[in-house]
């Protein structure tokens, strides 16, 4: 583990452990309950106000940043790394507009602090693609234009991309179940389910 | 044929107005905005927002230099309230601060104290007060009066549909730039630019020539952003004036739900008269729209529902009436179909009664009236190359409609809980804004000496693909590779006076236009042609697949060293052309004219399957025969035909946009307000282009796509409805729409039934979808 995850990581129990002791006190003297939450939000604020190191990877580089706690994931890659291929469409974790893969796994980036990525890996739409090469799945989008206004496009492709870390084979079954975190308000879901197939079938044949 | 841009989008490259650069100094604008549905507005205190960390300012309307108001077919809008409220959601200050954070948080500083007065959100309680946005509008055709006694059935009814969110996934936004000389540009994600900067010079008092709008492209539009996203850029142009910063304002999604009008609910009353064959010979229909506390679009959306209150059927007896209600609402908008599926939800609901009552089919009453070549509709206009016949009778043998009717009987004789509905939704929807003179559009087209194309059009490209199909107009009319086109963003300096992209008359208005502009080209490179080849003739010129023919031969000359010449003999490589729709007009007063250029046509037929146990369905299938004309891009019409049926599917079944007693948006986020997902979108879509379909009236013979599909979607309620029919074969059901879960299983299973629960949630006592109280 690196220098600047440890120290990051050091970061956070102590905001967590912060806020712990002081909810813990509250309980305990319930008439003084109010006067604990002031200091809480006191607290929290004076503690979510400061920056914190944080250290990750995006696209394969090693990012370190000082950033807000309460920062998301999705701010982190938006606002401070102009990674703007990352949609945010709800920011509370209900659409699939701004996915991305956390260790190639797909995460909603609205819905995630940016220190819960600390030392991980994360890829963005920016970084799918190798050497100016399409990856497949980018590709298969292309081909079978599973796209029409491409608001949705970049979190459709990243979940997709995730399934097909996921399962060697998926069937339809798998894909549909995959692929409904991701609303798409074109409705190109008859284009976005071809592509993904074709995909599978490409990474199979 | 792709899609255009998909390799930017695919790679997240395509930049959409919050992707933009943050230009130096920007500041973030947070909008606050009334809690109450109507009332006085007695003090507005801003100190402690204004003392906020990081707060550059706060605007209210007292700090509009120029005239408070964006109304547009009305003037009866401002743009921040200052002595009132009308809606719950009206913008009453703009917060800017360094930070998008520090904007809200200073916002929930501000201190405003409103009186309230009482509010009203059903139209029908507001047309009996008066409340109406503008006088009645009625369509008549031949004399229902009289043709009542000829008929040998008569039904009447009721019929209620609500709103709809339009849920663009990219929400509504601009940034504004202060430059030289008390100018702004706005980048704004607007169907209708010229509309910000008409609006935007009106709030600051400058002439147009001062505010330049761009639109780079938009995450979807659906009418939502016609006349809606004015405001944002409205109000971030005003901040952006006052601090000679330059602005942002992106509304969050829930924000972007509490405070932009929807699709407008109508409540209305139908009288449908048959003889005994089952001939409709009169219908009279009274709409109610919900138009909200504005006019907004509403107007016009009133007319178009009555341009299709008889949809594809030709009745010769009509008097429709249509009110528009002012209530204590967000103005109601655009949403593709503007009014046209309110009007054609009424007319098939009074089918399916009249059938009902009459024990056939409603699909045989449907068949038996379709609209024939030179019938007339209500508002004096006669079909031309009518396919309403041709596109229902080719959709019942290709996709065996009997056979499939059958089938749902039979499995409707077997299986006890779960029933199926089969349905057909036949579809006449007329192409042209129905407002004539907004039948105009203009192009830019510049070849440049290498030989590459940059068009530029009044259009917006929201992802119905309108850069497509004019990059293979231009492609068409210059026979040259596709890949040499590029299409600009849409700017009002390039493009003046634009009409909003909308009325599915993006394609059809700036592909004709862009046509113009490169024939216009096309003329002076077949001269120049000539002289360099020394040939006389410019008309024997012709360009094929980028190599120069004369008289059918092949000359020297490729598109590349052709444009050369041109350029080294002086001869502009520069066009710009107007396009109007000829032969359309409508005269207001007597409701008579020919509003549109051609009407599309088209049948879907529709299957259900619903769970009579626990009120769940499942949209099994959606078969369509559609009259596309001769496609220009068949990829995208059927993109936009697929995703319409679905938009119109979800209005019907699963969107429901509720208000409390208070008249306050329940449905503001994306958990309390479904739209179809992947798992909902019907499993078997099909979509057959009417072959033999030329249309002499658009580009390239091609018809408008972007709306029309949208009303197969009526065909799932009753689809749905006709399950439930054999479930309770005893019982009348109502027409409210959308037919949720809920719904169906209250519908089902009548109050009485359940012992626990309270007997106001029996359906016959529902509230109208069109009051939207619950
Ligand atoms: S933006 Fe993250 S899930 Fe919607
Ligand atoms: S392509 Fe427009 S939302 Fe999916």
């Amino acid at each position: 583990m690196s220098e600047e995850t440890k120290s990051n990581k050091f970061s956070r129990r102590k905001f967590v452990k912060g806020i712990g002791s002081s909810i813990a006190g509250g309980y305990i003297l319930s008439p003084a309950i109010a006067k604990a939450a002031k200091k809480i939000s006191k607290e929290a604020k004076d503690f979510s106000e400061g920056k914190v190191p944080l250290s990750l990877k995006v696209n394969e580089s090693v990012i370190n940043v000082m950033i807000e706690p309460r920062t998301t994931l999705a701010e982190l890659l938006r606002d401070e790394l102009k990674l703007t291929g990352t949609k945010v469409v709800c920011n509370h974790g209900e659409c699939g507009g701004c996915t991305v893969l956390l260790n190639n796994k797909a995460v909603y980036s609205c819905h995630l602090l940016a220190l819960d990525a600390a030392g991980k890996d994360v890829t963005t739409i920016e970084g799918l693609s190798s050497n100016g090469k399409l990856h497949k799945i980018q590709q298969a989008f292309v081909d079978e234009d599973g796209l029409q206004c491409g608001f949705c496009t970049p979190g459709q492709v990243m979940a997709a991309a995730a399934l097909l870390y996921k399962y060697s084979k998926p069937d339809k079954q798998q894909i549909m179940k995959e692929m409904s975190g991701n609303l798409c308000r074109c409705a190109a879901y008859p284009n976005i389910i071809k592509s993904v197939l074709s995909a599978v079938e490409k990474s199979n044949g | 044929m792709k899609t255009y841009d998909s390799i930017q989008h695919v790679r997240g490259e395509s930049k959409f107005v919050d992707d933009l650069f943050n230009p130096e100094g920007l500041l973030y604008g947070y909008v606050y905005y009334s809690s109450i549905a109507h009332g006085k507005i007695v003090s507005i205190n801003l100190k402690k927002a204004l003392k906020y960390a990081g707060v550059r300012g706060v605007f209210t309307a007292e700090d509009i230099p120029g005239e408070n108001q964006i109304g547009g077919i009305v003037p009866d809008e401002v743009l921040l309230a200052g002595s009132k409220v009308d809606f719950i959601g009206q913008p009453i200050a703009l917060v800017v601060a360094d930070t998008k954070l520090a904007a809200k948080s200073a916002s929930k500083l501000i201190d405003c104290k409103i009186e309230e007065y009482p509010a009203v959100f059903d139209p029908r309680i507001a047309c009996e007060k008066g409340e109406l946005i503008i006088p009645p509008r009625i369509f008549s055709l031949g004399d229902v009066n009289n043709a009542w006694s000829q008929c040998e059935y008569i039904v009447e009814g009721k019929t209620e549909t609500g709103g709809q969110e339009h849920l663009y996934i990219e929400t509504q936004g601009a940034v504004a730039i202060p430059v030289e000389g008390g100018g702004i540009k706005i980048y704004s994600s607007t169907q209708n630019p010229t509309a910000v900067q008409k609006v935007s010079a009106r709030i600051l008092n400058v002439p147009m020539h001062k505010i330049e709008v761009d639109v780079p492209r938009l995450g979807g539009g659906f009418g939502g952003k016609e006349d809606q996203a004015t405001a944002w850029a409205a109000l971030a142009a005003l901040a952006a004036s006052k601090l000679q910063r330059p602005v942002k304002i992106i509304l969050p999604r829930q924000e972007d739900m509490r405070l932009t009008g929807k699709r407008n609910p109508y409540s209305s009353d139908f009288k449908i008269g048959l003889n005994k064959e089952g001939m409709i010979l009169a219908y009279e229909v009274t709409f109610y729209q919900n138009a909200g506390a504005a006019a907004d679009l509403s107007p016009a959306i009133l007319d178009r529902t009555l341009f299709h209150c008889t949809n594809s059927y030709y009745i010769p007896n009509v008097k429709a009436t249509a009110y528009s209600c002012r209530t204590n609402l967000l103005p109601n908008t655009a949403f593709r179909g503007f009014g046209g599926p309110q009007g054609m939800f009424v007319i098939e609901s009074a089918i399916n009664r009249a059938a009902e009552v009459m024990g056939i089919s409603a699909h045989e009453i449907q068949r038996k009236n379709l609209l024939k070549e030179g019938d007339e509709f209500p508002y004096g206009q006669r079909t031309e190359h009518c396919r309403a016949i041709r596109c229902f009778e080719e959709a019942e043998q290709r996709y065996d409609f009997k056979m499939r009717k059958n089938y749902v009987e039979q499995f409707n004789q077997e299986n006890k809980l779960v029933k199926k509905g089969i349905t057909v939704m036949p579809v006449c929807f007329g192409i042209s804004f129905t407002t004539t003179f907004m039948n105009q559009a203009s192009a830019l087209v510049h070849v440049y000496t290498d030989g590459s194309v940059r068009i530029s059009t009044a259009a917006v490209e929201m992802g119905q693909g309108v850069n497509a199909k004019i990059s293979v107009i231009a492609s068409k009319v210059f026979s040259i590779d596709i890949s040499r086109i590029k299409i600009d963003s849409t700017n009002t300096t390039r493009i003046a006076n634009t009409s909003p992209t909308a009325a599915s008359k993006g394609a059809d208005l700036n592909g004709y236009a862009a046509m113009k502009a490169c024939e216009l080209i096309l003329e002076r490179l077949k001269k120049t042609a000539c002289n360099e080849l020394k040939f006389d003739d410019p008309k024997k010129v012709e360009i094929r697949e980028e190599h120069i023919f004369y008289d059918g031969n092949r000359t020297p000359l490729t598109w590349n060293k052709l444009i050369q010449a041109a350029y080294l003999r002086r001869v502009s490589l520069s066009a710009h052309a107007h396009h109007a729709t000829t032969d359309i007009y409508f005269d207001k007063e007597k409701a008579k004219g020919k509003p549109f250029a051609y009407h599309v046509y088209g049948t879907a037929i529709i299957e259900a399957t619903v769970d009579c146990l626990r009120g769940t369905y499942k949209i099994d299938s959606v078969k369509v025969v559609h009259d596309f004309g001769s496609s220009l891009h068949s990829v995208v019409d059927r993109g936009q035909a697929e995703g319409a049926i679905v938009q119109g599917i979800g209005w019907m079944t699963i969107e429901e946009v509720m208000f409390d007693g208070k008249g306050k948006l329940m449905t503001d986020a994306l958990s309390t307000y479904k739209v179809p997902d992947i798992q909902s979108a019907p499993k078997d879509m099909e979509v057959h282009f009417l072959e033999d379909a030329a249309n002499p009236f658009g580009p390239f013979n091609s018809k408008a796509i972007g709306e029309p599909p949208l009303m197969y979607g009526i065909g799932a309620f009753f689809a749905i409805r006709n399950a439930m029919k054999a479930f309770r074969p005893e019982r009348q059901f109502d027409f409210v729409a959308p037919i949720t879960n809920e719904r169906v299983l209250l519908t089902l299973y009548p109050a009485e039934r359940f012992s626990g629960m309270k007997p106001d949630l029996a359906i016959d006592d529902v509230k109208t979808p069109a009051a939207l109280v619950y």
